[in-house]
């Protein structure tokens, strides 16, 4: 078994695609994925709350054995029906944390977030979905916590290097 | 053989002849950022993975002795 402190983010990835979940990869990954040099501990992710994608998600999410953080000794899994809420599922995985969340900042959710994304290539036949470097930024902006003004400058460089290619 | 002519010679001092500013005004490092633009998706997240793997390890390691 993966060590969880060990974290894996492509392992996370990966069997979220081979799932076919639909979801669109948020925060710090997000931001590595962009070409932006930062390091982060866990996998954020929106998901699709339609009915058909649940399933699929909480198949993923039991072959990570997917768990709550924060709850002591026990191992409380994620349902379908903590998956169709808007909040926020802290999780623990076999591969590090995973964070899934139904909503971000703005009351948005996959499908408001959609028209904000563009697909990138991760391996043969597997393309992953991640929100577009302009409006990662645009949120960090929003949210304004310490943690996310820490990395506005190195998103921005980032965007602006991106921009001369 | 002799190095190439853009190498330095041993002992003398070496200024890299960088083709972009390799830091933008307020600090950030470019090289880096540009190197990262350089590889595929895939590289970046296990170029990221490995730099956070080695951190907690060492932090895991100290804390063990500690």
């Amino acid at each position: 078994m993966a060590d969880p402190r060990q974290p894996d983010y492509v392992a996370i990835l990966q069997t979220l695609i081979k799932h076919q979940v639909d979801f669109i990869v948020i925060g710090g990954v997000c931001a590595i994925l962009h070409g932006a040099p930062l390091m982060t501990q866990d996998v954020d992710i929106v998901h699709s709350r339609a009915p058909d994608n649940l399933p699929r998600l909480l198949a993923a999410l039991q072959e990570l054995r997917a768990y709550y953080r924060g709850q002591g000794d026990r191992r409380i899994a994620p349902n379908l029906s903590y998956l169709a809420s808007p909040g926020h599922q802290l999780l623990m995985t076999t591969a590090g944390s995973c964070d899934i969340l139904g909503t971000i900042t703005g009351d948005r959710g996959y499908e408001e977030l959609l028209p904000h994304t563009e697909e990138m290539l991760l391996a043969l036949d597997q393309k992953v979905r991640v929100l577009d470097l302009p409006t990662l930024i645009q949120i960090k902006e929003e949210v304004g916590r310490d943690k996310d003004k820490m990395v506005l400058p190195t998103l921005r460089h980032t965007l602006a290097e991106k921009n001369k290619q | 053989m002799n190095p190439p002519s853009s190498q330095p010679k041993i002992g003398e001092p070496y200024t890299p002849d960088y083709e972009e500013p390799p830091y933008s005004e307020d600090g950030e490092d470019l090289t880096l950022i540009r190197w990262m633009l350089s590889l595929t998706p895939l590289e970046r997240l296990q170029a990221a993975q490995s730099a956070t793997q080695s951190i907690m390890r060492l932090k895991n390691g100290r804390s063990s002795t500690t």
